[in-house]
């Protein structure tokens, strides 16, 4: 357990970068400070390694305070994960991973086995072992960067925007690694980001700073977004706060129509005869392997040649699509939304195509949480 | 020696009967001149510019650190780049006699000009979140300075030890005028005093091919010691500018040591 108590960072020029901050810190949950700039956040995370000393109050760790270790011994008891992952670059992949372990002192063959060990867990290639950071991706070099902090298996873990610096797609694969570590490992994880999506998705707790590193708010992400404290809090987790609020929910209780997928080789006139015993405008057309290939409207139908092949008349793009065990009902709105045909296509694990749900069904489902919001324990489909 | 074959060969091809005529005479004389006297240029300028990169290391750490150090160091070490080397060198015969002393002295703080720039650029270009790094896995001062920002500035700190080590080799010639210019006593010695081409075109010839070899020499050391820089684009780019702007600070220094 980490604990701030009344902890202050004022600046000799008079700026405070904290502001009496009393925060705990729980052992084997993953907390995230989220703040915009100027928020203290990074001063924070920052004053549990030493990297920055407290002008008042006191940062303990498991209750005995900070300031009663040498700060590099203290350091290497505590792992680091920071923004560019900061590898250094005249140390192979192996060698960097090894760095606290070498510190420590830890006979060099031990200190190789754990960069082999650590490699694997964070699913880096043994081939990388002797290659140098700036061979990597940004993306693996970060993979590198956890494999480093990792590496004296502390039971503390900093990491101060690791993700940021990434492509979109990368982070979310990197995040998702994270739950997936966290899950296994059970480390204290202090996390400071600016962006409210990844705390929530990562966050066992997030605590909101305002500017001038007050605390706003210390919360569960699903009570941040249902109830945020006041409209600073409010404004920061975004107006769109009851949408994000949707990646609680699971996508897996909506209602699937999969009468209105045709296969790829039907007929423009079988189509149309499922067009109007569904009553439905729109019709999915899969291939062979049931993968969704696009939308085809009653309008292309009608105007088609009776024995045309659905799958060569014009499709319109079925733009992004949602995985119906694993996504949540954000997904699934976000899908249907981006949808040209107004329906969400949702799909197996593997990729074939389950059915699609048109947005009044969304919306009947979105209501539904509404309504019963008061009971409600919605806590799985994380994400 | 055949004097005729040499002047017919001056009139067709005078170029290359001068190279003709060099090539024999240091052959016949590379027993006794030629061969100590280019010891000699090795151990002067080698020996300067060692001794000028261990002054600036530890210098260019001090200007990192204390950056208020860094303008007078600069100045400082401009300053005597500034001095004319030959007035050094009487300067110091008092005290140094003929001994090497009395040349590799006044190069080795000449060498000060171009390396202490280039340890402290080279020092400064150490990604921030690569320090910060450094500190979070809880390295001590020395050891990340020793671990991590001298290795990683190692590529830059060569570049300069490349200009400056030719500078060196051409400036050595110089302390010739106190009797200590290792290949520079071949040409004032042998060829100005005595109005005789071949020992002139000798010592040139020598002093530029112990450039290369030094140059490519730091070349290899740099492959060896960095090979986390071989393919990486902008440290070479770095390495390269480095090289340039010592380049441009020597420019003044190296024309003197030509006319040597």
């Amino acid at each position: 357990m980490i604990t701030f108590e009344g902890v202050s960072k004022q600046y000799p020029d008079g700026t405070v970068a904290v502001d009496n901050l009393d925060l705990t810190v729980p052992t084997g949950h993953t907390t995230v400070l989220v703040g915009s700039s100027g928020s203290g956040k990074t001063t924070a995370l920052r004053m549990i390694n030493r990297m920055v000393e407290p002008t008042a109050g006191r940062v303990a760790i498991d209750g005995s305070d900070v300031r009663g270790q040498d700060p590099p011994v203290l350091r290497r008891s505590i792992g680091y994960v920071i923004q560019q992952a900061g590898l250094f670059p005249h140390r192979t992949v192996a060698d960097n991973i090894a760095t606290v372990p070498q510190l420590l002192g830890w006979p060099k063959k031990r200190a190789r086995e754990r960069s082999r060990e650590l490699m694997e867990l964070v699913g880096l290639e043994p081939g990388h072992a002797s290659r140098y950071p700036h061979q990597l991706s940004g993306g693996q070099q970060q993979r590198v960067g956890v494999a480093r902090a990792l590496a004296a298996d502390p039971p503390v873990l900093l990491m101060d925007e690791p993700f940021s610096a990434v492509d979109p797609v990368v982070r979310g694969g990197l995040q998702d690694e994270l739950l997936r570590l966290q899950a296994e490992l059970r480390k204290t994880v202090v996390f400071v980001t600016h962006d409210i999506d990844e705390a929530v998705k990562l966050g066992d707790s997030i605590a909101v700073l305002r500017p001038g590193g007050r605390l706003a708010q210390l919360d569960s992400p699903e009570r941040l977004l249902a109830e945020p404290v006041d409209e600073f809090v409010e404004a920061f987790v975004g107006y769109d706060r009851g949408v994000r609020r949707l990646s609680f929910f699971p996508a897996r209780q909506l209602p699937l129509r999969s009468d209105v997928i045709v296969t790829a080789g039907e007929t423009a006139a079988g189509a149309r005869a499922v067009a109007r015993r569904t009553g439905e405008p729109w019709l999915l057309v899969v291939d062979t392997g049931h993968r969704p290939m696009g939308w085809v409207s009653t309008e292309t139908l009608a105007a088609a040649a009776d024995d045309h092949d659905v799958a060569k008349l014009e499709l319109v793009g079925y733009g992004h699509i949602f995985t119906v065990s694993t996504d949540s009902l954000r997904a699934a709105l976000d899908a249907a939304v981006l949808s040209p045909a107004g329906r969400a296509v949702g799909v197996a694990d593997d990729g074939t195509a389950l059915g699609a749900v048109a947005q009044t069904e969304l919306g009947s489902a979105i209501w539904a949480i509404g309504s019963d919001d008061e009971h409600s324990t919605a806590a799985d489909g994380h994400g | 020696m055949a004097e005729p074959a040499i002047a017919a060969a001056t009139s067709a091809e005078p170029l290359w009967g001068r190279a003709v005529e060099a090539w024999r005479w240091g052959r016949h004389n590379l027993d006794d001149p030629v061969g100590p006297l280019l010891a000699e240029h090795v151990l002067l300028s080698y020996a300067s510019v060692l001794i000028g990169l261990a002054l600036a290391v530890p210098l260019g750490v001090l200007c990192v650190r204390f950056r208020a150090f860094y303008a007078p160091v600069l100045g400082s070490v401009n300053a005597l780049y500034a001095v004319p080397s030959l007035a050094l060198f009487f300067l110091l015969l008092p005290y140094t006699a003929f001994s090497p002393w009395t040349a590799i002295i006044p190069l080795a703080l000449y060498t000060l000009a171009i390396l202490v720039p280039n340890v402290v650029d080279g020092l400064d270009q150490v990604p921030h979140h690569v320090r910060q790094a450094a500190v979070a896995m809880g390295f001590g001062p020395l050891r990340r300075l020793l671990r991590v920002e001298l290795p990683v500035a190692v590529p830059v700190i060569i570049a300069g030890l490349r200009v400056a080590s030719v500078a060196t080799i051409s400036m050595v010639s110089v302390a010739s005028l106190v009797g200590l210019g290792g290949l520079g006593g071949i040409i004032l010695t042998y060829g100005f005093a005595r109005d005789f081409a071949a020992p002139v075109v000798v010592g040139i010839a020598l002093s530029v091919a112990l450039a290369f070899a030094t140059d490519g020499l730091l070349v290899l050391a740099q492959r060896a010691l960095t090979p986390w820089a071989r393919d990486r684009g902008p440290a070479r780019r770095r390495g390269r500018a480095a090289r340039r702007r010592a380049a441009d600070t020597t420019a003044a220094r190296a024309g003197e040591g030509a006319a040597a």
